[in-house]
């Protein structure tokens, strides 16, 4: 344009042109090198190595190099993995490093169904190492993979994954509930549990359980003295309840039943009341005990839709169960004599039993520790600085005198050193939250704590 | 001396009639055309055919405006691209980010190129407006200009923080959060903004839609608008504000048969509003090429920096906005920052009394600043106490800004930032 | 005149050199860049149904039936042991046609296609494409949209 310009400026002109263009061509390179590319090469290396006829080579040569990636529109995903992990279909890449292992058990599970983030978490759409295996949803370290079981699985009554039934098994008894929420059951002392998966790592969890203070500071909550499998279980649980909720086809993956469930409704539905299980229950109908030996499910299921069709003259009325609970009284008899279910039918249970029951509901081993036995620590209580054990309840209290105070709560605890800190762990105000009859139990069972042989000789 | 290449080519193709009829000047040869060439150009008329020495001279502005409207050129070209794969929805705006990022060719360097561009242009608009201080080019006859520019500043502001949501990530979203709930201290009107600008109570799809709105069409019309203003005004105004001339040269002409308030603007060979003696023809060149040539060397500089910033620091993105679980702390944008230092000690005055202030008292300025003294002039000694001032309410907004990015640890405790607590350690994983 | 604006006016070989390389990388930069915005606007992936897809077992197609798979919208036949696939996009302006008793009717523009796709009426300017169709290593019926087969190829098993 003008050649006419001080020639300062002509100098600045040529090298900021210059610069201009040597950033280019550098976002450029940047822009093309794309790590994936380089594991694409090598598969591609590796296949042309295998290849026994030259047009098998010739294909493999041709195979284009490009991200390759899963739709999963009803789990709103996109899984990039397979751009990096190209050999997880094929069987003779078994046993191979990383990215090109084999996955072996994927037939139940699909890689064009479920894709890979849905089990074991990280970012789909990445693209990079770090950038799919990192991130705020991290990669699930495989020894906790069971948690992503629970999505679409029932936690507590899965047998392909023990650990994580374990876990809830642990959860249930300790008596997490008596502080923090589950599913909308539990105690408001502690932060609500439904997402806690979603956004605490494995390392977090574990650290938590056994030093709670350390991890967030002023929490209330005593340090869990778990062995080392059991704290690995519960912390498996936690990673499960990530809150997140899967649509279409996989929503219904939740309703196939568990025997859990269907247990849950032998006890409810007055099944006990014509038949016998475990030696318990009425004589009207046939003992079940063997039933999985003697009929096949669809029998089984069929009998549950319309009795007189499978059994002509049948006396068992038409119950009108959904499908979903047919399936799960079906599972739950066919396997009642694996797992030596104990029935939980309140009807047969003594008052002492059902308060036990409730005393776990509510979570009370929480504070008070395992049938009341001795209580956790709670900094500058009075007077030594426990939550008190339940065992010699009775001696202070009437049935009814307990009942007032659990309805009420204590919400002042009284401190041993008034200038510390306030005790952290309170008495909760039940109230209404337990029902009048658990009531009446839950004393029963309390009252039932004071060791018997206290009373002769004293 | 013979044409180059692209010169002979040049000439070429202006010789055709399809050359002709697109370029009314060829590349001027004579003064001419030089001063035809800047007239007869639309993307060039908006500047004067002749400008001063001193115009040319670095130091006279620092070409800040000049750079604020490079990067804004620059956030339009990228932001244009953007729109090619952002989708505003809550479902689907974070994973179009993920794609921009892995997947786009360039997609990456574009986005890191418009996140870039926009913070410096915040920062660009900010040191603009306080050259204009310092030199006293706000006063008569450029109030409105100076308002007008007060305007675009507010306008780079919510552009900037509308467009902050847009990703969709927890800093986006957090960030949206506090920032629209410091809009909501504002007395009477607060609660309203904020429902109207969230279309709702919370941060959510509506939040999103009208923030796309206002990012993509609304406020970028309206900073077009009031930049074409601003750019009409400065040469409407006598363009750039320069030192007062002694006093027995801007006497109007005695006779008082001529209008004072009439424009002798004539191919901007004199300016202002009455005849000019005394000024050497000397101090004034052809703006093109010495105007032009140097507009386009800032610009190539400009390009350069936002280019290296995208090649070598990528724009941030936090995992998918989660209303669950916020950060702590959440923090507003940086240039707000500020205020929300001010808002944890008083909400009335962090969110209303102090950012209004400042707001009203920057408009009425050069209304109230009637002396003509120190235009033109860096840190001119008549304009101390006004500095001084000045520069007391930017030191203050400085280190508000600095306690609140860096002093600021989880729940807005002080923290020492290369010292990090233990607590702030536990909360990330 | 000042001595600046003296030197301006005279042109130096070199000053011209300068200048032609700083045009010439900038207009190179200004050409990058350009392509790089048109490679910008090419998607490296797509979020629409893959062109080549599994469409289960052979089992679970019935002797003698044409399938309508509605996502890749196209007809799979099976008669006997033996699976065809074609388009079900008309070739005239793309709609779907439809099943007929001796063929396929397009409902927009009114093309008829006989049983093998040929057109025997209306503006359809092209027979129906036929697709490739094979069996995966696990037993799945694949097809293949971008390798376009001869009408009487079969994939027999």
């Amino acid at each position: 344009m003008d050649s006419e310009s001080p020639r300062k400026l002509r100098i600045w002109f040529v090298v900021l042109s210059l610069l201009v263009g040597v950033l280019v061509v550098v976002a450029y390179y940047k822009d093309q090198f794309r790590s994936w590319k380089i594991y694409q090469h090598q598969y591609i290396q590796d296949q042309v190595r295998r290849a026994s006829t030259p047009q098998q080579k010739a294909i493999a040569e041709a195979t284009p190099v490009e991200i390759h990636q899963i739709l999963l529109p009803q789990l709103d995903r996109v899984d990039r993995c397979t751009t990096c992990h190209l050999s997880v279909e094929d069987p003779s890449y078994a046993g191979y490093p990383q990215p090109l292992a084999y996955h072996p058990n994927h037939d139940q599970h699909p890689f064009e169904k479920f894709g890979c983030t849905v089990c074991h978490g990280g970012q789909g759409r990445a693209t990079t190492v770090a950038g799919a295996h990192g991130g705020p949803n991290p990669l699930l370290p495989m020894d906790f993979i069971q948690a992503s079981c629970a999505k679409c699985h029932d936690a507590s009554d899965n047998p392909a994954a023990p650990e994580l039934a374990r876990g809830a098994q642990i959860f249930y008894t300790v008596g997490c509930i008596g502080c923090h929420k589950l599913n909308g059951v539990g105690g408001s002392i502690g932060p609500v549990l439904d997402h806690v998966g979603d956004h605490r790592s494995a390392e977090w969890l574990e650290k938590h359980f056994l030093n709670p203070a350390a991890m967030t500071p002023n929490s209330g909550m005593p340090p869990q003295h778990f062995t080392k499998p059991d704290l690995h279980a519960i912390t498996l649980f936690m990673l499960s309840q990530t809150g997140e909720s899967l649509g279409g086809f996989y929503t219904s993956m939740k309703v196939i039943p568990s025997a859990e469930e269907g247990r849950h409704l032998f006890e409810t539905k007055g099944c006990i009341a014509c038949h016998q299980l475990n030696g318990v229950g009425g004589k009207i109908g046939p003992a079940l005990d063997n039933v999985a030996t003697r009929r096949s499910p669809e029998w089984i299921m069929q009998h549950f839709r319309d009795p007189s069709s499978v059994t002509p003259g049948s006396v068992m009325p038409k119950f009108g169960f959904t499908e979903t609970q047919i399936r799960a009284l079906t599972q739950f008899l066919l396997h009642v004599n694996d797992h030596k279910t104990a029935l939980n039918i309140p009807a047969l249970m003594s008052a002492v039993e059902r308060g036990r029951d409730v005393f776990r509901k509510y979570g009370c081993a929480g504070c008070h520790g395992p049938d009341g036995r001795g209580g956790v620590p709670n900094p500058n209580a009075k007077p030594g600085q426990l939550v008190p054990d339940l065992i010699h309840v009775a001696d202070g209290f009437t049935k009814s005198e307990l009942i007032a105070f659990i309805r009420r709560g204590q919400h002042e605890i009284p401190a041993l050193d008034p200038k510390k800190p306030a005790p952290p762990l309170y008495m909760p105000a039940w109230g209404d939250k337990i029902k009048p009859g658990e009531y009446q139990d839950l004393a029963a069972f309390l009252f039932s704590l004071k060791p018997k042989d206290e009373d002769l000789g004293f | 001396m013979k044409p180059s290449f692209l010169q002979r080519t040049w000439e070429g193709f202006r010789d055709t009639r399809v050359g002709r009829s697109i370029f009314r000047v060829g590349l001027p040869g004579s003064n001419l055309e030089r001063a035809q060439a800047m007239v007869s150009s639309f993307l060039l008329h908006f500047q004067p055919a002749k400008v001063s020495r001193r115009a040319l001279k670095p130091t006279t502005t620092l070409g800040l405006g000049l750079i604020s409207l490079f990067l804004l050129l620059i956030l339009v070209g990228t932001g244009v691209l953007l729109m090619f794969y952002y989708v505003p929805g809550t479902d689907q705006a974070y994973a179009a980010m993920k794609d921009l990022q892995y997947v786009v060719s360039a997609g990456r360097v574009v986005r890191n190129m418009h996140r870039w561009a926009a913070h410096l242009m915040v920062l660009f608009v900010m040191l603009h407006l306080c050259r204009v201080f310092y030199t006293g080019a706000y006063k008569a006859p450029r109030e409105f200009n100076w308002n007008v520019g007060l305007g675009l500043f507010l306008l780079t502001l919510g552009l900037s923080f509308t467009g902050y949501l847009l990703p969709w990530d927890q800093l986006a979203f957090w960030a949206i959060t506090v920032g629209a709930n410091i809009a909501s201290y504002a007395p009477l009107i607060g609660p309203k903004l904020k429902f109207m600008l969230l279309g709702g109570n919370v941060v959510g799809q509506s939040a999103l839609t009208r923030f796309y709105a206002l990012h993509v069409m609304v406020l970028p019309g309206l900073t077009f608008l009031l930049l074409g203003i601003h750019l009409w005004r400065v040469r409407k105004d006598g363009g750039l504000a320069a030192p007062e001339l002694p006093v027995d040269q801007t006497e109007p002409l005695e006779g008082g048969s001529l209008p004072v308030n009439k424009t002798y603007g004539l191919m901007e060979l004199a300016k202002g509003t009455s005849f000019q003696v005394g000024r050497d023809p000397d101090e004034e060149v052809f703006s093109w090429p010495h105007l032009i040539f140097r507009e386009m060397l800032l610009f190539l500089a400009v390009i350069a920096v936002v280019l290296f910033l995208a090649i070598f620091f990528n724009a941030p993105l936090e995992g998918i906005a989660n209303p669950i679980h916020p950060p702590n702390p959440a923090k507003a944008p940086w240039y707000f920052l500020g205020l929300q230092e001010l808002v944890s000690y008083s909400a009335l005055w962090g969110g209303v009394i102090v950012p209004g202030c400042l707001v009203t008292a920057l408009a009425v300025l050069p209304y109230l600043d009637r002396s003509r003294k120190g235009v033109g002039r860096w840190f001119a000694r008549e304009r101390r106490v006004a500095n001084t001032i000045f520069s007391l309410c930017l030191v203050v907004a400085i280190a508000l800004t600095i306690i609140g990015s860096f002093f600021r640890g989880p729940s807005w405790s002080w923290q020492v930032p290369w010292k990090t607590p233990a607590a702030a350690v536990s909360e990330e994983h | 005149m000042t001595p600046e604006e003296n030197n301006e006016h005279k042109t130096t070989r070199r000053g011209f050199l300068e200048l032609t390389l700083g045009w010439t990388t900038a207009a190179a930069a200004v050409a990058a860049s350009s392509a790089a915005a048109v490679r910008f606007l090419v998607p490296n992936v797509l979020y629409e149904p893959s062109a080549q897809f599994k469409a289960g077992k052979p089992g679970d197609y019935a002797d003698g039936s044409i399938t309508f798979l509605e996502a890749e919208r196209c007809f799979l036949l099976r008669k006997g042991n033996t699976f065809r696939c074609m388009s079900a996009v008309c070739t005239h302006l793309g709609c779907t046609i439809n099943e007929t008793k001796t063929g396929y009717h397009c409902p927009c523009h009114g093309s008829v296609f006989n049983e093998d796709g040929k057109v025997v009426g209306g503006p359809a300017p092209r027979p129906l494409p036929w697709f490739l169709v094979s069996l995966s290593p696990d037993g799945r019926l694949m097809i293949d949209k971008n390798q376009l087969v001869p009408a009487d190829k079969y994939l027999v098993i």
